[in-house]
């Protein structure tokens, strides 16, 4: 750990990587440690090894190397991990959509999310200590959202005495600086952080006045606090806010006339936790957290000619949470909690920005971890929650976790995981303003306001599917994983891992009435099913004293049964090169859209000490955007994004004792794709200073 | 004996033969493409803004067409037998009930042009009872079409057939190929200024059995 942690140290202004832990040390190797911990998979603190389900953990160090500034760019690295445009930043795991990926920070989960998406650029990488990714349902121990996985980001906790600054400095003018204070004395320790982001924004297009990455500044503070009470309590309390000022001005094209418009957009977060940690006795320990946490987004867009547009959304999540860890015996430990949380949100976006929504979920879980010899884990739990607007939902999950031989392990899993329907799929309230002038309602608004229009004359006719809006049902996920991880040596390590979710009762936007003059009226409704199947590599290659490549790969298939079966009967038609229709075969279906088949990432790296560089290639393959051909599916006739390789390169080394630079360079070959990817940089470069004052202060404070 | 039979059957044969040919000698029921035949372009923009204003306009007349002779018949000749079937903006109408004259019909086939050798014979071809129910059904994803509204794009759905009774009663099919000029659907991302100059042009392909039969 000494050559890693002393440049993680440097760069985030932290020590030791293993720190909120900080009774298990790491090994001390240069490549990172096998015993690294992680909490996300069980909800306790495990070493990596010794987790049934897959996880990966992405380090401190993995995160400076790369050159990380937001947290989007660090997962767009990672096998499997592919990132959304549209509504910010989103992250696409295991085929399935952004909104199926809980987003956690030290456990607790991020809200504020628009159209499904939680924008990742909002959390800033310069506090991690590291980030846990796992991937399939993990609902059972997390509820709604974590249907495609959890990525849980933990900052760092302050157990030595320490002052760091770091400051950055790319293309567009982009800016980043950190600054960390860390107190420890006594029974007492307190972090300070702080960042600050600004970016000037940048446009692919060169006659275009609109800036697709905008004027964004983005400022971060948290705040964490630590109290030992005794032996065996202890206190826990931290704070944050995160505010992002976007400044826009767009010209609009609408029906021909262009329209000058200036943008403001404010995006604030405020989170505040509160933990008591008691250990009853070595083998029973408690925890009770209570979590407060609030969005709030407000969109200004100021026009030459019209009346402003104005966009609101607030939204406010409360959270007790009781947890009860218990070492049965040698062989079995057991975790049971239960929590209650509280969920509102205002909106411009819902009928009224004055009316409350509201939702409340009383929640129980359990689960156990028996070792009935010693190469076999299993982990069994289940979790129950009741959902005050709809039915309950019940996630079971098993995992287990087999030792063939000291280098081989096999892993195999299985649970359901769920995702209630947000306020969005409930209340919203939309009307497009350009020309087509569609609406898009939820289901319980969509009820009210077709009625009440429909009353006054201003429905045409109404679909079929209006009449399935009444029972809208929470979505469902059965996730299978199976993985074979083989060690040969610690210069090697390979995993092969097969993984196959089934989702049912997907909920899609369908058409459910007309306006007259033919607008077209859109609700959310239980239509879809899917699946999402594929495999996973990961391998690491150690060579030589410095060097290290390391590779993944995901090869990915998706698609809707119902599809297939009516590709089967012969009811699907695409056209031919003449434009006469054809039957589609099944060889050219291609399943949901905005996924790509293949993923490939290979990265070098040389460490020598302080010194270090990477090369990062990144591949993805094409993936089907739109629906061309009109059949209402994708297959290989419809448009797709070309698939394109991207090189990343990051440098750093020592300048003093205190002091260490990088540079790096992302997409070195330019590749750009304005259509299908209008917020993909080009060519960037960065350079870095950072500062650690950690020694003087120690000798100061013994 | 054997020479009687044969001379029998020889001729049984030949007048089989004859009666076949007869039907099929007529005339040949071949495939046209007609190109860009405007139905109702756009000539403005009714004031306000949507979901009620702000809609692209035309001068609101159908254009009538012939398929029995190939040609696009004058709006003067809409009360008469002249005409099959008329489009306006994403309508297609036959000459049937309160339509026009005619004693026309329609309905979608749901299959290959090619496929659609004989129209079956328990067929229920729809009348106009417009604005409430078109022969061939109006809006996106019921007919022939679908609209995206994200996109601002109409697509004429693979595997529709438009099955017509002319006016006088004779029967045809319809593939609708493309609703913009050129034959070519705009780029989801062109402007909506091209979406809106470019569309309401059809390109359809058609075969018309001049014999009153079902087959084609």
């Amino acid at each position: 750990m000494r050559f890693s942690g002393l440049i993680a140290g440097l760069f985030f202004g932290f020590t030791a990587a293993n720190g909120q832990v900080g009774t298990i040390p790491s090994a001390d190797t240069l490549y990172g440690s096998a015993d690294e911990i992680v909490v996300t998979a069980t909800r306790t603190e495990k070493k990596l090894g010794n987790v049934a389900v897959p996880v990966t953990l992405i380090s401190s160090k993995q995160i400076a190397q790369a050159g990380s500034v937001r947290l989007a760019d660090i997962l767009q690295e990672q096998t499997g991990l592919f990132l959304t445009s549209g509504f910010g930043a989103g992250v696409q795991m295991q085929g399935l959509n952004p909104d199926y990926t809980l987003i956690l920070l030290n456990g607790e989960p991020l809200v504020g999310r628009t159209a499904g998406i939680l924008d990742l650029n909002r959390i800033t990488v310069g506090n991690i200590k590291q980030i846990e990714i796992v991937k399939g349902p993990s609902s059972s121990l997390y509820g709604s959202e974590a249907m495609a996985g959890v990525i849980n980001i933990i900052t760092t906790t302050p157990i030595k005495n320490e002052l760091a600054l770091s400051a950055r400095y790319g293309s567009f003018n982009t800016s980043d600086v950190n600054a960390t204070f860390n107190i420890s004395k006594n029974k007492f320790t307190y972090q300070g952080f702080v960042n600050n982001y600004h970016t000037n924004g940048f446009s692919l297009r060169p006659n275009s006045q609109t800036s697709f990455v905008t004027p964004i500044n983005r400022f971060t503070q948290q705040h964490q606090l630590g109290y030992q009470i005794s032996d065996k309590t202890k206190l826990l309390g931290s704070v944050r806010f995160n505010r992002e000022r976007i400044t826009n001005e767009i010209a609009v094209e609408n029906n021909g006339v262009i329209v000058n418009s200036q943008g403001k957009e404010s995006n604030d977060d405020a989170n505040f936790s509160a933990t008591l940690l008691h250990k009853f006795n070595s083998s029973v320990r408690t925890s009770a957290k209570l979590y407060a946490t609030t969005f709030m987004s407000e969109q200004e867009l100021a026009t030459t000619s019209g009346a402003p547009y104005t966009d609101y959304f607030k939204q406010h999540f409360l959270r007790f949470e009781t947890q009860t860890d218990i070492v049965v015996s040698k062989n079995l430990e057991t975790s049971i909690g239960a929590g209650y949380l509280v969920d509102r949100a205002n909106s411009t976006r819902y009928d009224k920005r004055e009316s409350t929504k509201e939702n409340s979920v009383g929640y129980a879980f359990f689960q156990s971890e028996w070792k009935p010899i010693e190469r076999l884990v299993i982990i069994g739990g289940a979790r129950y929650d009741h959902n005050a607007l709809f039915a309950a939902a019940f996630s079971p999950k098993l995992a287990l976790k087999y030792s063939i031989t000291n280098k081989i392990n096999v892993k195999a899993s299985v649970g359901r995981g769920f995702k209630a329907p947000d306020f969005r799929q409930l209340y919203l309230n939309f009307t497009n303003t350009a020309a087509g002038g569609y609406s898009v309602f939820g289901a319980i608004e969509a009820q009210k306001i077709i009625s009440a229009l429909k009353g006054i004359g201003q429905i045409a006719s109404i679909e079929q599917d209006y009449y399935s809006l009444a029972a809208l049902q929470p979505e469902f996920s059965t996730g299978y994983h199976a993985s074979f991880d083989y060690a040969p040596s610690a210069k090697h390590n390979f995993s092969v891992g097969l993984f196959y979710n089934n989702i049912n009762n997907l909920i899609d936007s369908r058409l459910v009435a007309y306006r007259p003059g033919g607008a077209q009226i859109f609700s959310y409704l239980n239509v879809k099913t899917a699946f999402t199947k594929g495999l996973e590599f990961n391998g690491e290659h150690k060579f030589g004293k410095y060097y290290l490549i390391s590779s993944g790969y995901q090869f990915l298939l998706s698609g809707d049964a119902s599809e297939l079966d009516k590709i089967e009967e012969g009811k699907v038609f695409t056209r031919d090169a003449n434009g006469y229709s054809k039957r589609l075969h099944a060889s050219e279906y291609v399943g949901l859209p905005n996924r790509s088949k293949h993923q490939f990432n290979l990265k070098l790296q040389y460490q020598k000490e302080q010194v270090f560089a990477t090369v990062r290639a990144l591949y993805r393959s094409s993936w089907y955007v739109t629906d061309t051909d009109g059949n209402g599916l994708y297959n290989t006739n419809d448009s797709k994004a070309l698939g394109f390789v991207q090189f990343n390169a990051t440098i750093g080394l020592p300048l003093t004792k205190n002091i260490t630079m990088q540079a790096g360079c992302n997409n070195i070959f330019n590749y750009r794709d304005p259509i299908n990817m209008p917020n993909f940089m080009g060519r960037t470069g960065f350079i870095s200073i950072n500062f650690s004052l950690k020694q003087s202060i120690e000798k100061s404070t013994p | 004996m054997k020479k009687i039979i044969y001379t029998i059957f020889a001729f049984l044969l030949f007048a089989a033969c004859t009666k076949e040919n007869n039907t099929t000698k007529v005339e040949p029921v071949v495939s046209k493409t007609v190109k860009d035949l405007p139905a109702d372009t756009i000539i403005g923009i009714t004031p306000g803004v949507p979901p009620l204003g702000g809609m692209p306009f035309g001068a609101g007349k159908y254009t009538f067409y012939s398929l029995e002779r190939g040609v696009i018949v004058p709006s003067t000749d809409s009360a008469t037998n002249k005409w099959d079937i008329a489009f306006r903006g994403t309508a297609i109408i036959t000459n049937s009930g309160n339509g026009g004259p005619g004693a026309g019909g329609g309905f979608v086939f749901v299959g290959l042009f090619e496929d659609l050798k004989t129209i079956h014979s328990d067929s229920t071809f729809r009348t106009e009872n417009i604005p409430t129910a078109y022969a061939i059904p109006f809006g996106s994803n019921r007919g022939w079409y679908v609209y995206d509204g994200l996109k601002n794009l109409v697509t004429p759905i693979p595997g529709r057939v438009l099955v017509i009774r002319t006016a006088t009663g004779k029967f045809a099919k319809v593939e609708i190929l493309n609703y913009y000029k050129g034959g070519v659907t705009p780029a989801a991302t062109a402007s909506d200024n091209v979406k809106m100059r470019d569309q309401r042009y059809y390109t359809f392909r058609y075969s018309y059995q001049p014999n009153g039969s079902k087959s084609f």
